[in-house]
């Protein structure tokens, strides 16, 4: 009746994971207690749940990412103090078959159900702003990709508490995550949560290449558009041509597991290599879509904070286009030692390191971005610098990687660990805390406090590089990666010195809790008053901070590019704003519920397909196309924004940017 | 004139519609065109289709080249579909439908020549699977 | 231009009324088309465009999908394990009655889209009503090959071969059993809404679906079934 599903599933017998649940159980239940007692339901449902703004589905898709950035971080304290504790004699805290799971979990969490929606966040809120549009091209549908996302993490983090995670690492390679040496829900777990999310992934690359190429405000031709949104095209693209093959590789995996067949096995014809090929075939790609945004958000904040256009725009797009491409042409350099022998690993040793070349391309345009500028060391603007010294160390070892004879000492060691934290961590991340800080304002109306943001960065910077250098010594010096028990004790030194590491970027983390505290208690202090806090340049500091629902009363014309910039020098210049357009009714999508639904008949699906509980799990497919049904039935897609509404909103922007412009008036005359 | 004007007035939806299409959406076209493109790609895939068929069994092409006489009667029948029933042209209203199709087109090769390249060196330099399970036991 | 002895304000208001984003000169009347339109600097397209085009979009997604099962077969075709090979497995009068049923569905479905375009609701349900039709009568061939194979012993979880053979197969039946419950749910809506602005959309996507469902079983059956046929 109920499957594989039994009491057992229950790991009260394992100390960590029945409490971390217990106290998980109860903050979450505190949590919807809460709600439920302030009577916030309504409004959290009409206002989030239920919404299609691009804004605040980008705020939802941050927020998960964030949390699901600590449980990750987490994991990875457990995994280097098990390392520094379990060295000779002494066997740590983690049993073998615990540790498995927790540095499968990390990773997975880490790029699936942090990096991305961070980085999907960031793609959601800034875009359409960016454009001068109202939403993305199917606002709906990015809804449900938001739930879909939450209803895989939400699987991954149940299985916490009823069964157990997968053993085999981030990517389930095959044999080791077959049936015969994973007769567990562990890999079954990761397989439905993964493949919930990433249809909800696939959506969003599609919503998003239909929004740059095809929603543009007037005038906003390819070339006027900001960095970001380039960036956004490019991983929105990738998304869109490598994400079916995690789709297809994965249900392959599924087939085996749930009905014997041998796409992997190492049985009867079955060929496990080929999953190491598809699976990378994603994999490579994938990181690509992780760190293109992150590459925007540097554009947008070193042109910003050096007060100066970025410098070869062009040949920056052109770099992005190029990385776009090329980022297909690289997977085998995953799997240097699996024996595709000199030829083939030859071809894609090449195309590894051609790609570097796009990034160096960037790299030295944003230095030439600062150079000759009035360079403001604000907290996005170190990330930024941070992120110059980091990620170009960390490139410099990916180059060395590309190179199969020297791989082929290094491979899977923990210098390649060390690499891919060292680019993840300083392109990805820096990038992430970057435009979290910068666009925190537009979002929510107040800034972040500057101090602690500083203290974040310096903390976070320092122990990055305390954790991670020792990381890169040990694997010249052999140490493999993922490894429960050391045996040689001259390791010790190194990873013990990574453990302070990361209690220095535990530091960074708090710091950034209480910056997250400390500027709300203090909102009122740091209030956006008038929508540009960082004298910005393109079109979403053209908005109130923060932005009204509808974005732009009227659509912005473009004239050239930095879209926003020559509007403001302009009126500046003439002291006074340009005349009050005339106002017309907006039509904007109507809310809608299915996001909500199809995820949580995805997650009773996924769920039931888990345990084997077929009735639940047909069930629950069923729910969601009925829900699909009634919701295609559906007359009113849009509804009407009256003018009066549009107008109050409008002149409540033009006065305070007139105020602002007074103001300057002001300073400007002698007293 | 204001800055943040735009004036809808200026550019009718029509001109829009003129100069840019979606794949298969020309609303201007009438009926009867529809209907002979449908006719076209019917009866010229009905030719490749029995081609293919024809040369898969008979002797008249050199043995080794039957599949690629099959790919390439294959790719001829996927244009007739892109071109008769999907209205994908070459012309400036579809450019960004074709650019995405050959985005695709060199995924799809990409994937597929890529895999299949890989996986026959790994199958020519590695153990067989059965002799390595045999020597695992 | 400038010879016209304007002075310069009128000049550039002029001109920022007849080329506000410095496109180009426009020469003609207000019916020609304007240069740059349809590189979306004249403002955000028209929905039909944006759905068509996302799905579109969607569609090249789904074809990288299939890719990965073409590749996986490409590789494990000689994989059959000591078991049965292509030759097998492969029925050529039956993949000839397929490829025509899916062949005229295409066909079926393209009448229907020209009978949309004039807005006649019966032509449109008749020819979705064949396309259905002979979509089910594909799917139906298609599921008694797999009954047959399996009474023979021959099932995916015999060889690698046979799994990439029904994995590939399987998949291509599967989208054309959902594109046929998208079907009925469309022919149901258009009974029910005519002709409105939604149901064109979702019109004009299964459209593209259908077709490109026929797109992927050329490949099928040249690859999988004729090729199998070839020693």
């Amino acid at each position: 009746m109920f499957g594989k599903l039994s009491w057992s599933a229950i790991p009260v017998s394992e100390p960590i994971p029945l409490i971390t649940s217990i106290v998980l159980i109860l903050v979450i239940v505190g949590v919807l207690g809460l709600v439920t007692v302030k009577g916030w339901w309504p409004y959290l449902w009409r206002e989030w749940i239920t919404s299609v703004d691009h804004k605040r589905i980008g705020i939802m898709y941050c927020l998960l990412g964030v949390v699901m950035l600590i449980r990750g971080f987490a994991d990875a304290v457990m995994m280097r103090t098990q390392q520094a504790a379990a060295i000779g004699d002494a066997h740590g805290y983690l049993p073998p078959e615990h540790y498995n799971q927790i540095f499968s979990a990390h990773g997975t969490i880490m790029i699936f159900f942090a990096a991305m929606p961070l980085v999907i966040g960031f793609m959601n809120f800034v875009t359409p702003l960016q454009l001068g549009v109202r939403d993305v091209a199917f606002p709906t549908l990015n809804s449900v990709s938001f739930w879909l996302t939450a209803s895989g993490a939400l699987l991954v983090n149940i299985s916490l508490f009823i069964g157990e995670f997968a053993r085999t690492g981030w990517l389930p390679y095959p044999p080791l995550s077959q049936t015969t040496y994973s007769p567990g829900v562990g890999v079954d777990y990761y397989l439905w949560a993964i493949q919930i999310s990433g249809v909800g992934t696939l959506m969003t690359g599609i919503n998003f290449v239909t929004t740059v190429l095809k929603m543009r405000c007037p005038g906003m031709s390819y070339l006027r558009m900001p960095m970001f949104c380039w960036t956004t095209l490019a991983a929105s693209l990738l998304i869109v041509a490598v994400f079916p093959i995690l789709t297809a590789t994965l249900a392959m995996l599924s087939l085996d597991r749930y009905f014997g067949w041998h796409y992997f096995t190492n049985t009867a014809g079955g060929n496990p290599m080929m999953f190491m090929n598809l699976i990378w075939a994603w994999g490579h790609p994938e990181v690509y879509i992780l760190v293109l945004p992150a590459f925007g958000i540097f554009s947008e904040v070193f042109s910003t904070f050096s007060g100066k256009p970025l410098f070869g725009y062009r040949s920056m797009v052109a770099a992005t286009l190029f990385i776009c491409i090329v980022a297909m042409m690289t997977w085998l350099h995953h799997f240097f030692t699996m024996g595709s022998g000199p030829a083939v690993n030859t071809a894609f040793g090449i195309s590894t390191s051609i790609i570097a070349v796009g990034t160096g391309v960037k790299i030295y345009n944003w230095i030439f971005t600062m150079y000759g500028g009035r360079v403001r060391f604000s907290v996005p603007m170190l990330w930024s610098l941070g992120f110059i010294f980091t990620f170009v160390i960390g490139g410099m070892t990916g180059v060395l990687l590309a190179v199969p004879p020297a791989d082929f000492l290094v491979h899977n060691s923990m210098f390649l660990v060390a690499h891919f934290h060292n680019v993840i961590i300083g392109g990805v991340v820096f990038g992430l805390f970057a435009g979290l800080d910068y666009w925190f304002p537009k979002a929510f109306g107040f800034r972040l406090h500057e101090g602690w943001g500083k203290a974040a960065f310096w903390f976070t910077f320092f122990g990055f590089w305390i954790t991670f250098m020792p990381l890169y010594i040990l694997g010249l010096q052999g140490m493999t990666r993922r490894l429960q028990h050391i045996n040689i004790e001259e390791w010790r030194p190194m990873l013990l010195l990574s453990v302070l590491g990361v209690a220095v970027i535990a530091a960074g983390v708090v710091c950034q809790v209480v910056m997250l505290v400390v500027s709300i208690l203090k909102r009122d202090q740091l209030r956006d008053v008038t929508g540009d806090p960082w004298d910005g340049r393109s079109l979403e500091w053209a908005t109130p901070s923060p932005a009204p629902f509808f974005n732009f009363a009227v659509m912005p014309n473009v004239e050239g590019e930095e879209a926003y910039w020559g509007i403001k020098l302009r009126a500046i210049d003439t002291q006074q704003l340009s005349p009050e357009p005339k106002y017309e009714p907006i039509e904007m999508p109507v809310r809608s519920p299915v996001g909500f639904y199809t995820a949580f008949f995805a997650t009773v699906t996924g769920f039931a397909l888990v345990w084997h509980i077929w009735w639940l799990a047909g069930l629950g497919l069923a729910a969601a196309f009925a829900g699909f049904v009634v919701f295609a039935w559906r007359d009113v897609h849009e509804y009407h924004v009256p003018v009066e509404e549009v107008a109050r909103v409008d002149r409540a922007r033009r006065a305070a940017r007139e105020a602002v412009l007074a103001r300057l008036a002001q300073q400007a005359t002698p007293s | 004139m204001s800055d943040l004007e735009y004036d809808p007035h200026n550019y009718s939806s029509v001109l829009d519609a003129r100069e840019d299409h979606a794949p298969g959406d020309e609303p201007h076209e009438s009926a009867g065109h529809w209907v002979l493109n449908a006719n076209l790609g019917l009866g010229l895939s009905v030719v490749l289709t029995a081609a293919a068929f024809w040369a898969a069994q008979a002797d008249i092409i050199y043995g080794p080249a039957i599949p690629v006489a099959l790919v390439v009667l294959a790719i001829a029948q996927m244009g007739v579909h892109l071109v008769f029933f999907l209205h994908v042209t070459t012309g400036p209203d579809n450019t960004n439908n074709v650019l995405a199709l050959a985005f695709g087109v060199l995924v799809v090769f990409l994937i597929v020549a890529g895999s299949i390249w890989i996986m026959h060196n790994l199958d020519y330099n590695m153990m067989p699977m059965d002799e390595l399970m045999r020597m695992a036991r | 231009m400038s010879d016209l002895g304007l002075p310069a304000s009128a000049e550039a208001l002029r001109r920022i009324r007849e080329d506000p984003h410095r496109l180009g000169h426009r020469a003609h009347g207000p019916q020609e088309p304007i240069q740059g339109a349809g590189h979306g600097v004249t403002g955000p397209a028209q929905k039909r465009i944006i759905v068509a085009y996302g799905f579109w979009i969607f569609l090249l997604s789904d074809i990288v999908m299939f890719a990965c099962f073409f590749a996986a077969f490409a590789v494990q075709r000689g994989a059959t394990a000591g078991g049965p090979g292509p030759q097998d497995v492969v029925e050529v009068p039956r993949v000839a009655l397929q490829t025509a049923a899916l062949l005229l569905s295409s066909y079926t479905c393209g009448l229907s889209f020209a009978a949309t375009n004039a807005r006649n609701k019966l032509w449109t349900q008749v020819f979705l009503l064949a396309t259905g039709l002979l979509g089910l009568a594909f799917v139906a061939m298609e599921v008694q090959e797999f009954v047959s194979l399996a009474s023979c012993g021959i099932t995916p979880q015999r060889s690698g071969f046979l799994t990439a053979f029904f994995g590939l197969v399987g998949l291509h039946g599967l989208h054309v059993t959902v594109g046929g419950l998208w079907l009925l749910t469309m022919m149901a809506q258009l009974q029910v809404k005519g002709f409105r602005r939604e149901i064109m959309h979702r019109l004009l996507c299964f459209n593209l679906f259908w077709h490109a469902l026929d797109i992927v079983w050329i490949g099928i059956f040249t690859i999988v079934y004729l090729m199998g046929t070839v020693p």
